[in-house]
C-alpha cells in the first residue's frame, strides 16, 4: 500500500459514528419522490433542440452534404456541417486525439454525426435532420476483429492523412496499441505439465445501458464562454477537453454536472458534447441534446474480445503456465479503450501463483461504436477465458475446481504478477473464497440438471490520481463539504456526509455535500476505477482534520495556552479541562467576528514511469463468485438457482450501499453472461439498439437466491481501512455462470452470452457427436 | 404531419379511415402504433383515428353459453383477469396475461394485437386453436371470416382500406376441451417470443395447434383425428409431420433450426399441459392455468 | 380536406392531472410523457426508451398504470392522470421510505416508475409473494439492478400496511 495514501485513520473508533452504519442515501428521498433534477429535467425555455444527421452504414466516404432543404424547414436555426468547423477538423481524445468533432470526410462508425441540426423543437430538429441529404460512397468497413486483422483489410484510421497516428510504427494496421506481460519460462513448465488445456473464447460487445440516456445542455455565456450542463462522471476532463477545442481558458468553461442516472463508465469521456459546444458558440443560443436509450446504445459500449489461451497443470492441480493472446475489439476511435486493454490484460493471469506466464494483448480498431470505459474495465473480457481454462483443467483432472483455485491463490503480500513491475496481493483473498464457498454450500450434493461453478478475479484500481476537497465548518455547527465525485448511484455523497458528520461531530442532516460544478468545487480527477472511497475519501478526511487542527490552534491561541496542551478527535476538542464539542470550541475560537473554518484536503498519487499500468495499483478489488444453475435440456434455458458474490472491501463504510452495489454489479454481470450482446450487420449497422432487442436483466431474471458478502480486515488504503468497491461482482460472473452451465450440462461453452439458444445448440451438437 | 381524430360512431370511423386522400391508422391501445409515430413525422399528412370513444362498439367482453365476444376496446389485462374467459379458453387468457408488462397489458387491446398481425403475436395462436372468427365492418356492412384466413403476411391482414375489425367471436368449446399456451423467450422477464405454441385438445377428439413466430403469419395445424395422445411415440411422429409446415427464419431473436426444434418441444409441452388440465378438472371444464 | 381534421394538427387537451384540471395545447403527435414533462413541467416522470419497454415513464391513467410514452396526449382529454408528484404531494409515503430503508434507491432514475408500479401492485394485491412482485414489476427496468432491494421494500410495506389495517 502506498505511503502516500496511508490514512491516518487507524485507531478511529467506528462504534459510535455513522461510518459503518446503514445511513440512508443522501438525496435518496428526492429521488424516490421524483424531485431529483436530472439534466433532462432542467428548464431551459429558450434552448434550441439538437438532432444528429447520420447515414445508414458503418463506413463510407462522404462526398457531399446538402442542407438546402433542411435549412429552410420550420424552426431550424442552424444546420452545422464540417464546413462550419475549423480546418483541419479539430480532434479530441484522452490517450489519442483521434476523434473528430464531426465526421471528417469519412464516417467511421454507424451513428457518427455527419451534421447537426439546431431547431426550436425536437421534432423540428429531427425532421430537418432527416431532410439533410448526404451523398456517400460505402466502404467495406472492418466490422469484426477478423476483418480488422486480415492482411490488406480496411484501415479504420486512414494513414494517408499524415495527422493520423504520426510516428506510430503500427499506423498501417488496425492495431492501435499492444502490451506484453511475461515472466518465467513457458517451455520449461510445459515439460512438467500433466495436462494442457488450449481453447479460444469470445466475449461480445455490450453496452452500458444507463436508464438515464445521454444528454446535455450547452449555454454560451455573456462573457464569451460556455456553461455545460452534463451528467458527466469526469467534469474536469470535459471542461479541459472542450476548453482546448474551442480555445477558451478554464475560467470561461463551466461544467455543471447533475448527478447521473447511471453511468457505469459510459458517461466518462466526451462524445457529442464537443460538436454541440461549437454549435452553441455559432448560434449564440443554448443548445440542448437529449438522446433516448436506443441512441445511447449507439454511442457507448464496452470492448469485446477474442482470447486464445493455453494453460498447463500438474496432476495435483498446480497451474504451471498460462499463455494468453487477447485482442480487444475497440471502436473507430481510441477513447480510453487502450487502457482498458492494458489494465485488463495486466491481470489476465488472475490472482494466482504461476511460474510462467505470457500475455500478449492488442487493442484493435474496428468500424463500430466507440468503445469506452465500463464497469470491470477490460477484466471480464479476459477472466472469461482464464477462469474457464482453470475450471476445464480441474474438471479434466478430476479435481474440485474450488480446491484447485485455493491451491494456486496467492497469499497476502505474495506476487501474482512478477517481473520489474510486479504486483502483490493486498488482502486475505482466501477468506473471500472460503466465505463464498460457505454461502454457496459448495460441498452440498446437487440434484439432476443442476450445476455449480466458481470463478475469481482481480482488478487494479487507480494507479495515480488526484482528488481535492474543501470542508467548511459553519458558525452554527453545520458543515459543507465540496467533493467533485460524481454520485451516479454508488452513493458517494452519503459517504462524504457520514465522514464529515463523524470527523467534525456535525449531525447528519446538517451536512451538505456540494459536487458537480467546476466553478465551485475543487478538482477531482474523475469518478472511475472504484477510486473515490480511497482518493476522495482520503481528501475529505484530510480536509476535516485540517478544520480540527485550525480549531485547535485558534482555540489555544485565544486561551493563551500552548497548542500541544490540546488534542483534536472526531467531533471533539480535548482541552486541559476536558473534552468539549468541536462546534462549541469552534465558536469560542472564532470569537465576536464569527465566520467559519475552511479546511482543505488533497490526496495525490503520482504514477510510476515505465510501469505498464502507469503506476502501482492503489489497491486491488478481489472477487469470488459462485453460481448454481438448473438447466432445462429441452430448450437450453436455465434458472439461476443461487448466485454468491464476495469481495474483499477493507471496511464497509455503509453496509446497505455496499449490498446494493454488490447485488447490482452481480446482476449486471449476470446479464452480460447470459443475455447481453450488441449485434452488427455486414454494413456495420447496429441491429439491436434500445430496449426491445438489447436484453438486460429484469426482476424475473435475478437469481432465486442472491447472496452478497464482504471480507472486512480494515486493511485498505482508504479512510478507516477501506478499499474501493462495486466492480468486483462483475469481474468474473461470466466464468462462474459458464462453469455452472458446464457442470450441469457436461458441455463447456466458450462464447458469451450463454443464451438459451447457445446452450441448446452446444449441448445438442455434443449429444449428436456422441450418438454418431 | 399527424392529426388526431376521435371517432364518435363506427360509421364515423369507417368514413375517415376509408378516405383515399389521407393515410389513416386506427388507434385503440397504441402500444404498437405509437412506437412508429415519431418516425413518421416527415410532413406528409396522416390521421390517427381513436376508436376508444365509439358509442356503438358494444361491450368489451361478453361470455355466454354459446361463446365469447371480444369487443373493440378489451385490453389484455381485462381478458387475462376474466374468470369465465379463463375457464373456457385458458390458452387465450394465459397468452393475454403474458404479453409485455402490466402497464402494456393495461393498454394493449386484443383486437389491436391481431390487427397488427405480427407473426409473433401472442394472442393469435390461442385464437386459432379456439377457432375464432373475426368480425369486420365496412361502410357496406359486416362480414365474418375465420381467424385462420385473417392473417395474410407480416403486418398485413384481410382488412381492406376502410374496414375495421369490430369483434373477435369464439364458439363455446365442446365439453372436455382444454387448451394451453407455451412461449419461449430469451430471458425470463418481459420479452417478445422466439417461438410459441397454443394447443387445444377438443372434447370431440380434435387436436389443434397454433404456431407463433415460425412463418410469415401465425399458423393453424390440425393433428390427425383419432390420435392416442398417451402414445408418445405416435404423437412424436405425427408432430414431426404436422409441424413441417413451419418455415422459421433466423433473426435477431433466434436461429431457424433452434426455432424448429423449440417448436417441436413447445408443441409437446403445450399438448401435455392441455391434457393435464383436462385430467385435473375431470368434468370437461378446464381449470384456469 | 374535411373540417374535422383538415389543417389542425394541434390538439387542446383538458385532463385532470394530479387532481387538478389542466388544459394544454400541443402538436397531435405529442406523447403524454412529453406533454407532462415539457408542457406541464412535471418532470418526475422520466423519459428513457420511448418504446414502452423500460417503465421509467409509468403513470396512472384512470387509475391504471400505463407507459406514458405510448399514449398520445390527445388521448387523455377528459381523463385522469396521476404522476409521482401526486404520490409525493404530502411528503414521502411509507413505500418511498421503505425504498430508502432497504437501499433500493441508487441512481434513482427508474424509481418514480418503480413507485408507481409498486403502488398499483399493492392496490390490487395487498400481500404479494416474492414471485408475484417480480412478475408484476417485470416491466420496470433498473440497470443499477436494485431489484432485490425493491422487492424487500414492497414486502416490508405490504406487511406494515396489512398489520395496521391500511
Amino acid at each position: 500500500m502506498s505511503d502516500a495514501l496511508r490514512s491516518q485513520s487507524n485507531g478511529i473508533s467506528l462504534e459510535n459514528g455513522l461510518i459503518g452504519t446503514k445511513t440512508k442515501r443522501y438525496g435518496g428521498l428526492e429521488r424516490a419522490m421524483g424531485a431529483q433534477m436530472y439534466v433532462a429535467d432542467l428548464d431551459f425555455p429558450d434552448a434550441l433542440q439538437v438532432a444528429i444527421v447520420t447515414i445508414p452504414v458503418g463506413c463510407a466516404d462522404i462526398i457531399g452534404v446538402d442542407t438546402s432543404v433542411a435549412d429552410t424547414m420550420p424552426g431550424v436555426v442552424k444546420v452545422m456541417t464540417a464546413a462550419d468547423l475549423p480546418s483541419p477538423m479539430p480532434r479530441f481524445g484522452v490517450s489519442h486525439k483521434d476523434r473528430p468533432v464531426m465526421a471528417d470526410r469519412r464516417v467511421n462508425f454507424y451513428g457518427e454525426p455527419v451534421a447537426v441540426v439546431a431547431a426550436e423543437t425536437k421534432e423540428q430538429a429531427e425532421a430537418a435532420a432527416r431532410a439533410v441529404r448526404v451523398d456517400y460512397r460505402e466502404l467495406p468497413g472492418a466490422y469484426t476483429l477478423d476483418d480488422a486483422l486480415a492482411p490488406g483489410g480496411h484501415l479504420v484510421q486512414d494513414p494517408s492523412d499524415p495527422t493520423v497516428r504520426p510516428k506510430d510504427p503500427l499506423r498501417e494496421t488496425n492495431v492501435l496499441e499492444g502490451q506484453t506481460i511475461e515472466w518465467g519460462d513457458v517451455a520449461e513448465q510445459e515439460a512438467l505439465a500433466a495436462l494442457i488445456v488450449e481453447d479460444s473464447y469470445t466475449y461480445p460487445m455490450m453496452t452500458q445501458f444507463p436508464i438515464e440516456p445521454l444528454g446535455f445542455v450547452i449555454e454560451p455565456t455573456d462573457a464569451g464562454g460556455l456553461d455545460i450542463y452534463c451528467p458527466v462522471q469526469h467534469p474536469y476532463l470535459l471542461q479541459r477537453i472542450v476548453a482546448d477545442l474551442v480555445g477558451l481558458p478554464l475560467t470561461r468553461v463551466r461544467v455543471v454536472a447533475p448527478d447521473p442516472g447511471g453511468g457505469f463508465g459510459g458517461k466518462q469521456i466526451p462524445k457529442l458534447e464537443p460538436v454541440v459546444a461549437f454549435l452553441a458558440l455559432q448560434t449564440g443560443r443554448t443548445c440542448r441534446m437529449v438522446l433516448n436509450l436506443a441512441e445511447t446504445t449507439m454511442s457507448i459500449r464496452r470492448a469485446g474480445s477474442q482470447v486464445h489461451a493455453r494453460t498447463g497443470f500438474s496432476a495435483e492441480g498446480d497451474i504451471l503456465f498460462h499463455q494468453v493472446q487477447v485482442d480487444y475489439q475497440l471502436g473507430a476511435y481510441a477513447d480510453v479503450a487502450p487502457r482498458v486493454m492494458t489494465k485488463g490484460s495486466y491481470v489476465a493471469a488472475g490472482p494466482y501463483r504461476i511460474p510462467a506466464v505470457s500475455i500478449e494483448a492488442r487493442a484493435v480498431l474496428t468500424n463500430t461504436t466507440v468503445s469506452t470505459a465500463m464497469r470491470g474495465y477490460g477484466c471480464p473480457q479476459v477472466s472469461w477465458a482464464t477462469e474457464s481454462q482453470i475450471t476445464d483443467g480441474a474438471t479434466r483432472l478430476g479435481l474440485d475446481p474450488a480446491q484447485v483455485r485455493l491451491r494456486n491463490l496467492v497469499a497476502n503480500g505474495e506476487e501474482f504478477v512478477k517481473g520489474d513491475y510486479a504486483a502483490k496481493a493486498d488482502g486475505e483473498w482466501k477468506q473471500a473464497v472460503e466465505k463464498a464457498m460457505s454461502l454457496a454450500h459448495w460441498d452440498d450434493p446437487l440434484p439432476e440438471h443442476h450445476g455449480r461453478g466458481i470463478a475469481m478475479a482481480i482488478k487494479s484500481s487507480a494507479t495515480s490520481g488526484l482528488s481535492q476537497s474543501l470542508v467548511r465548518l459553519l458558525f452554527d455547527g453545520g458543515a459543507l463539504v465540496y467533493a467533485g465525485t460524481s454520485d451516479m448511484g454508488q452513493g458517494a455523497r452519503t459517504i462524504w456526509a457520514q465522514t464529515v458528520a463523524d470527523e467534525l461531530g456535525v449531525p447528519l442532516d446538517r451536512v451538505v455535500v456540494v459536487s458537480g460544478d467546476t466553478d465551485i468545487v475543487p478538482f477531482d480527477l474523475q469518478t472511475s476505477a472504484s477510486r473515490s472511497t480511497v482518493f476522495m475519501g482520503t481528501a475529505v478526511v484530510r480536509a476535516c482534520r485540517d478544520v480540527r487542527r485550525q480549531v485547535r490552534e485558534m482555540y489555544a491561541e485565544r486561551a493563551g495556552l500552548p497548542v500541544d496542551d490540546f488534542r483534536d478527535e472526531p467531533g471533539v476538542l480535548v482541552t486541559p479541562d476536558g473534552p468539549i464539542a468541536l462546534d462549541a470550541a469552534a465558536r469560542t475560537a472564532l470569537g465576536p467576528l464569527r465566520g467559519e473554518f475552511l479546511g482543505q484536503g488533497t490526496c495525490r498519487l503520482e504514477g510510476r514511469k515505465g510501469h505498464p499500468l502507469g503506476g502501482d495499483a492503489s489497491f486491488y478489488e478481489f472477487n469470488c463468485s459462485i453460481t448454481e444453475v438448473k438447466v432445462d435440456p429441452g430448450t437450453g434455458q436455465f434458472v439461476l438457482v443461487r448466485h454468491v458474490t464476495v469481495c474483499d472491501v477493507g471496511t464497509e463504510l455503509n453496509p446497505i450501499q455496499v449490498t446494493a452495489q454488490d447485488e447490482g454489479g452481480a446482476i449486471m454481470g449476470i446479464g452480460q453472461a447470459i443475455m447481453e450482446q450488441l449485434v452488427f450487420d455486414s454494413h456495420g449497422r447496429l441491429l439491436n439498439p434500445g430496449a426491445v432487442d438489447y436484453r438486460v436483466p429484469t426482476f424475473q431474471d435475478v437469481p432465486l437466491d442472491l447472496c452478497t458478502g464482504s471480507v472486512e480486515n480494515h486493511d485498505g488504503p482508504g479512510p478507516y481501512g477501506s478499499k474501493g468497491m462495486s466492480e468486483g461482482p462483475i469481474l468474473c460472473t461470466g466464468a462462474a455462470v459458464g462453469a455452472a452451465v458446464a457442470a450441469a450440462s457436461g458441455v463447456k461453452i466458450k462464447d458469451l452470452p450463454l443464451t438459451p439458444e447457445r446452450v441448446w445448440r452446444e449441448t445438442h451438437s455434443a449429444a449428436q457427436d456422441v450418438t454418431v | 404531419m399527424l392529426t388526431y381524430y376521435k371517432a364518435q360512431t363506427l360509421a364515423d370511423a369507417l368514413e375517415v379511415l376509408g378516405r383515399p386522400d389521407v393515410e389513416g391508422r386506427a388507434l385503440i391501445g397504441g402500444t404498437d402504433l405509437l412506437v412508429s409515430v415519431a418516425e413518421k413525422e416527415d410532413g406528409t399528412p396522416w390521421v390517427v383515428v381513436d376508436l376508444k370513444g365509439i358509442e356503438d362498439s358494444g361491450e368489451p367482453l361478453v361470455v355466454t353459453d354459446s361463446g365469447m365476444r371480444i369487443g373493440l376496446t378489451l385490453t389484455m389485462a381485462e381478458l387475462a383477469a376474466d374468470p369465465d374467459a379463463g375457464s373456457w379458453y385458458p390458452a387465450l387468457t394465459q397468452a393475454a396475461g403474458e404479453v409485455g408488462s402490466v402497464a402494456i397489458r393495461n393498454r394493449a387491446s386484443v383486437v389491436g394485437n391481431i390487427c397488427n398481425a405480427s407473426p409473433a403475436s401472442d394472442t393469435a395462436p390461442p385464437l386459432l386453436v379456439h377457432e375464432a372468427n373475426v368480425r369486420i365492418a365496412s361502410a357496406a356492412g359486416e362480414r365474418s371470416i375465420p381467424i385462420s384466413s385473417f392473417f395474410r403476411s407480416p403486418r398485413v391482414t384481410a382488412c381492406a382500406r376502410g374496414e375495421i375489425v369490430t369483434a373477435i367471436e369464439l364458439p363455446r368449446p365442446v365439453p372436455g376441451t382444454s387448451s394451453a399456451y407455451r412461449r419461449l423467450t430469451r430471458r425470463w422477464g418481459v420479452d417478445l417470443i422466439t417461438v410459441s405454441v397454443a394447443a387445444a385438445v377438443h372434447g370431440d377428439g380434435r387436436v389443434l395447434l397454433g404456431l407463433g413466430a415460425v412463418a410469415p403469419t401465425p399458423l393453424l395445424v390440425e393433428l390427425p383425428v383419432g390420435l392416442d395422445l398417451d402414445d408418445r411415440q405416435a404423437l412424436a411422429d405425427v408432430l414431426d409431420e404436422a409441424l413441417s409446415v413451419a418455415t422459421p427464419i433466423t433473426d435477431i431473436r433466434g436461429g431457424a433450426d433452434y426455432r424448429s426444434a423449440m417448436l417441436r418441444e413447445l408443441a409437446d409441452r403445450a399438448i401435455q399441459a392441455a391434457l393435464e388440465s383436462t385430467r385435473r378438472s375431470g368434468n370437461g371444464r378446464s381449470v384456469r392455468n | 380536406m374535411d373540417a374535422r381534421f383538415a389543417t389542425e394538427s394541434r390538439v387542446t387537451v383538458t385532463a385532470t392531472v394530479n387532481g387538478e384540471p389542466r388544459t394544454f395545447t400541443v402538436p397531435a403527435h405529442r406523447t403524454l410523457l412529453d406533454a407532462l414533462r415539457d408542457d406541464l413541467r412535471l418532470t418526475g416522470t422520466k423519459s428513457s426508451c420511448t418504446e414502452g419497454e423500460c417503465g421509467a415513464c409509468t403513470v396512472l391513467l384512470d387509475g391504471k398504470t400505463v407507459t406514458s410514452c405510448l399514449v398520445l396526449a390527445a388521448e387523455v382529454d377528459g381523463h385522469e392522470v396521476t404522476t409521482i408528484e401526486a404520490v409525493s404531494r404530502d411528503g414521502a409515503t411509507d413505500l418511498q421510505e421503505a425504498f430508502l430503508e432497504e437501499g433500493a434507491v441508487q441512481c434513482g432514475f427508474c424509481i418514480p416508475g418503480q413507485v408507481m408500479s409498486a403502488e398499483y401492485l399493492l392496490a390490487h394485491n395487498p400481500e404479494p409473494t416474492v414471485e408475484e412482485i417480480r412478475s408484476a414489476m417485470s416491466g420496470n427496468l433498473c440497470r443499477c439492478a436494485s431489484y432485490n432491494r425493491i422487492v424487500n421494500a414492497i414486502l416490508s410495506t405490504s406487511k406494515k400496511r396489512v398489520s395496521t389495517g391500511e
